[in-house]
C-alpha cells in the first residue's frame, strides 16, 4: 500500500504554537536564570553563573536533592510493583472485577491536596486512625508521630502518594495485559509452564511498553512532587522532607525570580539526566508482538 | 427601489449614531468615575451624581464585618459602592505582589503593619503618600503613626486595633492549681511546675503549624533583648551592622525555650501541636498557658463564647528576670491606595471617611479592640484591659518585626528543627543567616 504524503507546511501551525508557547518560554527561562531578576529591583542584569554558584552553596539544596531522589526511587519502584500486582489480579475472572478496578483507580482522580488533608487526620499521633488501630490491637510500640518525626515523615508521604497513584499504573498495565493473546498463555499452560514462568517469559516481555510508560511517568511525576509534601508536612519538620519544589516555592516567595528559575532548570536537567538513560534502557527490552 | 435604498441608508446611519452615542456615554461614565469631582462628594457628604464602585482587597483571614458596616455608611452617604475582594490569607502577600507586578491594582487594600511593606511593594513608585494629607492624622496616636514613618514618608494609614503577643492563660486552671500570674521568669517556671503537678498541661506549643513557636521569641524580645541592645541596637540590626548571633540575650531565649521542653512543660506530642488544638485544649481547661498573639481572643470567642473569654482568658507579658516584663504590641494593619488605582481619588476620600470619629466608633462597635485613635470608644475584654494597663503605664513596646525592614524568613522552620535537635548555636546561626539573605534579596543597604 502506498503511504500518502502530506506537504510539510501542514505542520507549520502546530510548530508555530509549539515554538511560541513551549520553546520560547523555556529559552526565556534559561536566559532569566542567568540574571539577577528580583521583584525588589528596578532592572534585570545579566550575572552569568552567579545564581548557580549560590545555589550549589545552599545547604537546603542537598537535602532537597536527596529527598527528591529517595522519594522518586521509592515511588517509582513501589508504584510499579503495586500497580502490576493489582493489574494481574484485576485481569483475572473475579467477582465484582469492574467495581474493584474503579475502587483502585478512584484515588487518582481525587486532588492531591484533598488526599493530603485526609491523611493528615489519618496520621495524627493521638486521634489518627493508624495509631488508634495499632493501639487497639496491642501494637502500641509501633505507633508513631508519622508526619512530625523526621524518621517517618518522608516514609508517610511516600505511602500516601502510592495509595494515590498505584491505581493509575494498574490501568496502564491492564491495557497491556489485554493485548496478550489468550491462546499464547493457554498453550504455555498446557505445555506445563507454571504461573511464575508464564509471567516471567510471556507476560512481562509482552507488556514491556506499558512498563516503559509507567516507569517514565512515575519517575518524572515523582521528581516533580509538590502538593503532597506541601499539605502533609510543608517540607518539615524543619527541612527534613524538603523537596525541589518546596524549596523553589520558598525562593519565589522571597521574590528571587532569577534564582528560582535557576533551580527550576537544575531540576529540569536532573529529570533529563535520569529520564533519558532509563528510557533508553527500557526501550531496548521492548519486544514486538 | 430607490426609496428602499434611502430608507436603508437612513436606518443604518441611525443605528450607527445610536451605537456611537452609547459608546460615548460609556466613556463619560468611566472617566467620571475616576474624576476628582466625582470623589469630592464623599467628603462633602452629598451623594455623587456619578457613583463609582471601589474595589477593596483584604485577606480572607480577616473578619470583614466591621469594614462592611463602615462601607454601608459610606455607600449611604456618597452613593459610591465598595466591593470586597477577599484573597487567600496564606498567599496574600504574594498575590498582592503579583497583582502589582502585572499592574492589576485595586482601589484600596489592607496590608500588614509597618514600613517593611514599603520595600515589598516598592511604595515610592506604586503607592499614594499620606504624610502630608489633611484629615488623616488628626486623631491617630503618635506612636502608631511613627511606626509607619520611613524617610519622613508614610504610605499606609493604620486602621484597626493594637495587637498584642504574650502569655495567654486560662484563669480557671490557674485557680485550680492555686497559682497567680508570675512576678518574674523564674516564678513562671515555678508556676508551670505547680500546674503540671496539679494534672494540667502548663504550656501548649503548635509546632506542627510552624508559626506559633515564633511568638515566644517576639514577646521575649521586648522584655529581654530590647533593654539589652536599645534603640541603637535595633538600628544596627536594620543596617546589618549587628548580627543576631552576637546578642547573648537572644541566644538565651533559645535556651529558655529548650528548657521548657527539657522540663517537660509542653503538651505530649509537641511536634504535632496545632493552633486549633491549642484553643480546644485551653478552652476545655486542659492547658494552662500559651505564648500567643491576640487572634486567640476572637477564635476563643467563636468557639467558647463571649462569657468564656470575659471570665476565663487572662494575659501577662513574657516576664523578665526581675519583673513582670514588657507587653509586646503590634500596630494595626494599614490601608494602602495604589497611585495608579482606577478610582484613586475616591479611594483617598474613602480612607478619610473611614477615619471620621463616628465611623471609627462604628468600626470598633463591630470589632472591639484597643483603639489607636484618640477619643475613640471600644468595649474591651478584661484580657485587653490587661494589655491596655501596660500600655498606659508605659510598659509596652512594638514588635521587633515591625521595626526591622528585613524579615525573619523561615524562622518557623528553624524553630521546628530546634524543637527536634535542640542545637542552640545551629538555630541562631540559621536564623541570622536567613535574615541576612532576606535583606540581600530585598536589596537593602548594608546587606
Amino acid at each position: 500500500m502506498e503511504r500518502r504524503k502530506y506537504p510539510l507546511y501542514f505542520s507549520f501551525p502546530a510548530v508555530a504554537v509549539f515554538l511560541l508557547f513551549f520553546i520560547a518560554p523555556t529559552l526565556i527561562g534559561v536566559y532569566y536564570s542567568f540574571t539577577d531578576w528580583n521583584i525588589n529591583a528596578d532592572s534585570v542584569t545579566f550575572i552569568g553563573f552567579d545564581n548557580y554558584a549560590a545555589l550549589f552553596q545552599e545547604p537546603r539544596l542537598g537535602k532537597a536533592l536527596s529527598n527528591t531522589l529517595i522519594f522518586a526511587a521509592a515511588v517509582t519502584v513501589l508504584q510499579n510493583a503495586i500497580g502490576l500486582a493489582l493489574a494481574l489480579v484485576m485481569n483475572e475472572s473475579i467477582k465484582m472485577r469492574n467495581f474493584f478496578r474503579m475502587v483502585f483507580f478512584m484515588p487518582y482522580v481525587i486532588a492531591p491536596i484533598v488526599i493530603g488533608y485526609v491523611f493528615r487526620a489519618i496520621y495524627h499521633p493521638e486521634h489518627g486512625i493508624v495509631n488508634t488501630i495499632l493501639n487497639g490491637i496491642g501494637l502500641d510500640f509501633m505507633a508513631q508521630d508519622w508526619l512530625n518525626d523526621p524518621k517517618w515523615a518522608l516514609f508517610s508521604i511516600i505511602v500516601t502518594d502510592l495509595w494515590r497513584v498505584s491505581g493509575f499504573t494498574m490501568v496502564i498495565y491492564l491495557a497491556g495485559l489485554q493485548f496478550i493473546p489468550k491462546d499464547l498463555l493457554e498453550s504455555a499452560s498446557i505445555d506445563g509452564a507454571s504461573y511464575w514462568h508464564r509471567l516471567k517469559n510471556i507476560v512481562l516481555p509482552l507488556i514491556a511498553s506499558s512498563t516503559t510508560v509507567n516507569i517514565l511517568l512515575s519517575l518524572i511525576g515523582s521528581m516533580k512532587v509538590f502538593e503532597m509534601v506541601m499539605v502533609l508536612t510543608d517540607g518539615g519538620p524543619g527541612y527534613t522532607t524538603e523537596v525541589f519544589y518546596t524549596y523553589i516555592r520558598s525562593t519565589f516567595s522571597m521574590g528571587q525570580m532569577g534564582y528560582s528559575t535557576a533551580i527550576n532548570l537544575v531540576l529540569f536537567a536532573l529529570v533529563t539526566l535520569v529520564g533519558i538513560p532509563v528510557l533508553t534502557a527500557l526501550k531496548k527490552r521492548e519486544v514486538e508482538m | 427601489m430607490k426609496k428602499m435604498k434611502t430608507v436603508s441608508i437612513v436606518l443604518v446611519l441611525g443605528l450607527l449614531m445610536t451605537l456611537l452615542a452609547a459608546c460615548g456615554g460609556g466613556n463619560n461614565e468611566g472617566s467620571g468615575g475616576a474624576s476628582p469631582s466625582g470623589s469630592a462628594g464623599a467628603s462633602e457628604g452629598a451623594k455623587n451624581s456619578d457613583p463609582v464602585t471601589l474595589t477593596f482587597v483584604i485577606s480572607n483571614t480577616e473578619d470583614t464585618t466591621a469594614f462592611t458596616k463602615v462601607f454601608e455608611a459610606y455607600e449611604q452617604q456618597t452613593g459610591n459602592k465598595v466591593e470586597l475582594q477577599a484573597l487567600p490569607g496564606g498567599d496574600y502577600d504574594n498575590l498582592i505582589k503579583t497583582r502589582f507586578s502585572t499592574g492589576d491594582f485595586s482601589d484600596l487594600f489592607l496590608m500588614q503593619p509597618g514600613t517593611k511593606q514599603y520595600v515589598k511593594l516598592r511604595a515610592e513608585e506604586t503607592l499614594h503618600e499620606w504624610s502630608g494629607e489633611s484629615g488623616v492624622w488628626d486623631n491617630v496616636i503618635d506612636s502608631i503613626k511613627q511606626a509607619q514613618v520611613e524617610n519622613d514618608k508614610i504610605y499606609g494609614v493604620p486602621y484597626g486595633s493594637t495587637g498584642m503577643m504574650g502569655v495567654f492563660y486560662n484563669k480557671e486552671v490557674f485557680k485550680q492549681a492555686g497559682v497567680d500570674v508570675p512576678k518574674n521568669y523564674a516564678d513562671l517556671i515555678e508556676i508551670a511546675k505547680k500546674i503540671k503537678a496539679a494534672g494540667f498541661t502548663p504550656f501548649y506549643e503548635g509546632v506542627k503549624d510552624a508559626w506559633p513557636p515564633q511568638v515566644f521569641y517576639y514577646t521575649g524580645w521586648v522584655t529581654q533583648v530590647d533593654p539589652a541592645i536599645g534603640e541603637e541596637g535595633v538600628a544596627k540590626l536594620n543596617r546589618n551592622e549587628l548580627k543576631f548571633t552576637d546578642i547573648p540575650e537572644l541566644k538565651d531565649l533559645f535556651a529558655k525555650q529548650k528548657e521548657l521542653k527539657e522540663l517537660d512543660l509542653y503538651q505530649k506530642n509537641v511536634m504535632a501541636g496545632t493552633y486549633d488544638e491549642m484553643q480546644n485544649e485551653m478552652g476545655d481547661g486542659k492547658v494552662a498557658m500559651a505564648f500567643m498573639l491576640d487572634g486567640i481572643i476572637s477564635q476563643m470567642e467563636q468557639k467558647f463564647g463571649k462569657d468564656w473569654v470575659a471570665n476565663n482568658l487572662g494575659f501577662f507579658p513574657f516576664p523578665s528576670e526581675t519583673d513582670q516584663g514588657t507587653a509586646m504590641i503590634t500596630p494595626p494593619n494599614q490601608l494602602m491606595v495604589p497611585e495608579k488605582a482606577k478610582n484613586r481619588d475616591a479611594a483617598i476620600e474613602l480612607v478619610k471617611f473611614m477615619l471620621q470619629p463616628e465611623n471609627v466608633d462604628l468600626f470598633y462597635a463591630n470589632k472591639p479592640g484597643i483603639p489607636i485613635f484618640e477619643g475613640a470608644t471600644s468595649e474591651l475584654y478584661p484580657v485587653q484591659e490587661d494589655v491596655k494597663a501596660f500600655i498606659d503605664a508605659g510598659k509596652s513596646q512594638v514588635n521587633i518585626q515591625n521595626r526591622l525592614t528585613a524579615s525573619f524568613v523561615d524562622f518557623s522552620k528553624t524553630l521546628q528543627n530546634f524543637f527536634l535537635d535542640g542545637d542552640i548555636d545551629k538555630a541562631i546561626g540559621e536564623f541570622s543567616a536567613n535574615y541576612q539573605k532576606d535583606g540581600k534579596a530585598k536589596l537593602l543597604e548594608g546587606f
